[in-house]
């Protein structure tokens, strides 16, 4: 599979803060990898480095295989970006936003306003390309600021944190568009959030602390790694529960046990036939592996400590 | 180029369409124009009352155009600069509100960027500072005026040279600012000190010896000695028909029109030459400093 992002090795430091600490990782064409962390855990320096506007202490970075510190018009025409807050020019009109920075990608003249058609029936822009920036609602902004991004058509999409502050409804509709520009125009998607629920339509997922990759791996890896399965048992009594001498928690017309991983609920089941007549078996949530991978790192270092 | 001509376009579009800069900058002058008018008017018309040999006494159209010349030279020496000051802006702007990151991601060099912002605040300037010539070319016609059209025509040259060394003196300023904060303390720095420093508000010859010394090796002080001279040629042909030319030349002396740098007359040729190879050194420092230093 062609690489559209190949990092390696790649470490900066701001003072004695290792913002980011020799991580490597690769993005394959049409991938989803969703890079998560807590705040200041080095997602941003890392875009920023991926975008050429900072630069690393050591390793390499190389988008659609070119390393973008030697080919850097190259890749910059290659990535498209959604910041975490909106960067357009908030006095200029939807249009005149568009224009300006599609000259800045050489689309000008009859080339700009033929992509401008594409984008306006792909962003319903048509009733507000005239309306400036600073007048748009929540929503509206962010579907230009992803026009924005793929102006020019970009084969690799950054979203930093596309969807925070943004309302239920809202957020619906910007997935629809990445979702959209996933499957018919074959982008590559690297995203950060801190919404767990938006990973689960990632094929990869980091997460990062303070610099480090500390799991990676797919949703359902992690999840089977970080994550209890949970079973929900419904309309027995609380005597039945208590013989399978698990820990249990009361829930709407029944209890709910967390057990380690798929194979033990299996076995657990098939062992407690006469238990399991009506029931449920999920497995946990990206909330928890999120939680727990961070908590294990923190752990195994109180550990080594002590 | 095609990159630097949408960006500057885009720069001015974003400057005018700020209607709160935009209205600051173009009233600022008129503003300056009634305090000047209002505080400074008799202390020049004393000056040159002061400075007639007994027996001459001025008549009071050549008075006006004499004072009223100094108001307005003093006004746009100081407009071109505090102007550019402000248009400018919209590079810090740009860096506090993070829409440099948006360029900055794009396959555009910081040159280019740098370049954009210098020729949009040149352009927002000049259209500001013709507007506030306007006003006082208006001001001096309604009494004192002695101007033919080459007068005229070198008070446009001045305000094109002076505007040009506003922006590339605040371009290079403001290429190290980035907080709101730092926007606010640097226009009131300047605003308040310029005028002074450039011998605006008064002319170096109320200054000490030390200090009027200092000036000279600034090439504020022949930027606005340059716009002195061409404002107040009018109302000075006029003054040289009745006064003794010693009399003009100790007026001019003090007024900075007629600069002595170590004893010697500077010419208003050295005046333009030292004034423009300021622009193109500075301009040079302000492109290579985004080449090699990090922050555009």
């Amino acid at each position: 599979m062609e690489k559209i992002l190949e990092i390696t090795n790649v470490s900066k430091s701001f003072g004695k803060v290792k913002a980011v600490d020799n991580i490597s990782f690769n993005v394959t064409k049409g991938e989803m990898l969703a890079y998560l962390g807590v705040n200041g855990a080095g997602k941003s320096t890392t875009i920023s480095m991926i975008c050429g506007t900072l630069k690393g202490d050591s390793g390499s970075i190389k988008v659609c295989g070119e390393d973008i510190k030697k080919n850097s018009n190259y890749t910059k025409n290659k990535i498209g970006v959604v910041f975490q807050n909106s960067v357009l020019d908030q006095t200029l009109t939807v249009y005149d936003n568009l224009k300006y920075r599609a000259s800045l990608y050489g689309i000008t003249g009859n080339k700009f306003r033929e992509r401008f058609v594409t984008l306006e029936k792909m962003f319903d822009l048509k009733e507000i390309k005239n309306q400036k920036v600073k007048t748009l609602s929540g929503g509206q902004r962010r579907r230009v600021d992803i026009a924005r991004a793929i102006i020019h058509n970009p084969e690799f999409l950054i979203l930093d944190e596309p969807t925070t502050g943004l309302d239920p409804n809202t957020r619906k509709n910007i997935w629809n568009i990445i979702r959209y520009l996933r499957k018919n125009n074959g982008m590559t998607v690297f995203l950060t959030t801190h919404y767990m629920e938006e990973t689960t339509d990632a094929d990869f997922i980091i997460i990062i602390d303070k610099g480090k990759i500390i799991a990676k791996g797919s949703p359902l890896d992690l999840k089977n790694k970080y994550a209890k399965d949970i079973i929900r048992i419904y309309h027995i009594n609380e005597e039945d529960v208590k013989k399978l001498k698990l820990p249990y928690r009361k829930i709407n017309d029944g209890y709910k046990i967390e057990i380690e991983n798929t194979t033990l609920a299996t076995d657990l089941i098939v062992e407690n036939k006469e238990i399991f007549k009506d029931y449920e078996i999920t497995k946990g949530k990206m909330d928890d592996v999120f939680l727990n991978a961070t908590g294990n790192r923190i752990e195994d270092v109180y550990e080594e400590n002590n | 180029m095609k990159k630097i001509i949408n960006l500057t376009i885009r720069n001015i579009k974003v400057y005018f369409s700020d209607k709160g800069m935009f209205l600051t900058s173009l009233i600022t002058p008129a503003i300056l124009l009634i305090l000047y008018a209002t505080f400074l008017s008799n202390v020049f018309q004393s000056t040159f009352v002061n400075a007639m040999p007994k027996g001459i006494e001025l008549s009071k159209k050549l008075l006006n155009g004499l004072v009223k010349g100094q108001l307005v030279a003093s006004l746009l020496s100081v407009s071109c600069i505090t102007v550019a000051f402000c248009s400018n802006m919209l590079m810090v702007q740009d860096k506090v509100n993070e829409n440099i990151k948006d360029l900055m991601i794009t396959p555009t060099d910081k040159k280019t960027l740098v370049i954009s912002y210098f020729l949009a605040s040149f352009i927002s300037t000049l259209i500001v500072n013709l507007f506030a010539l306007i006003l006082c070319l208006i001001y001096i016609a309604s009494s004192g005026w002695f101007m033919n059209l080459m007068d005229v025509l070198l008070i446009v040259l001045n305000v094109v040279i002076l505007t040009l060394f506003g922006c590339v003196l605040s371009s290079i300023i403001n290429s190290f600012l980035s907080t709101q904060g730092q926007i606010s303390v640097v226009g009131t720095i300047v605003s308040s000190m310029y005028g002074f420093i450039a011998g605006a508000y008064m002319p170096m010859s109320q200054f000490g010896a030390g200090l009027r010394k200092v000036l000279l090796y600034l090439p504020t002080t022949y930027g606005t000695a340059l716009m002195k001279n061409s404002v107040m040629r009018g109302p000075f042909r006029e003054l040289e028909k009745i006064v003794p030319g010693n009399i003009v030349n100790s007026l001019k002396k003090s007024l900075d029109i007629g600069l002595l740098f170590n004893g010697n007359v500077v010419e208003a040729s050295t005046m333009y030459l030292i004034v423009l190879m300021t622009i193109v050194v500075l301009f040079a420092v302000y492109v290579l400093k985004s080449i090699y230093y990090k922050e555009v």
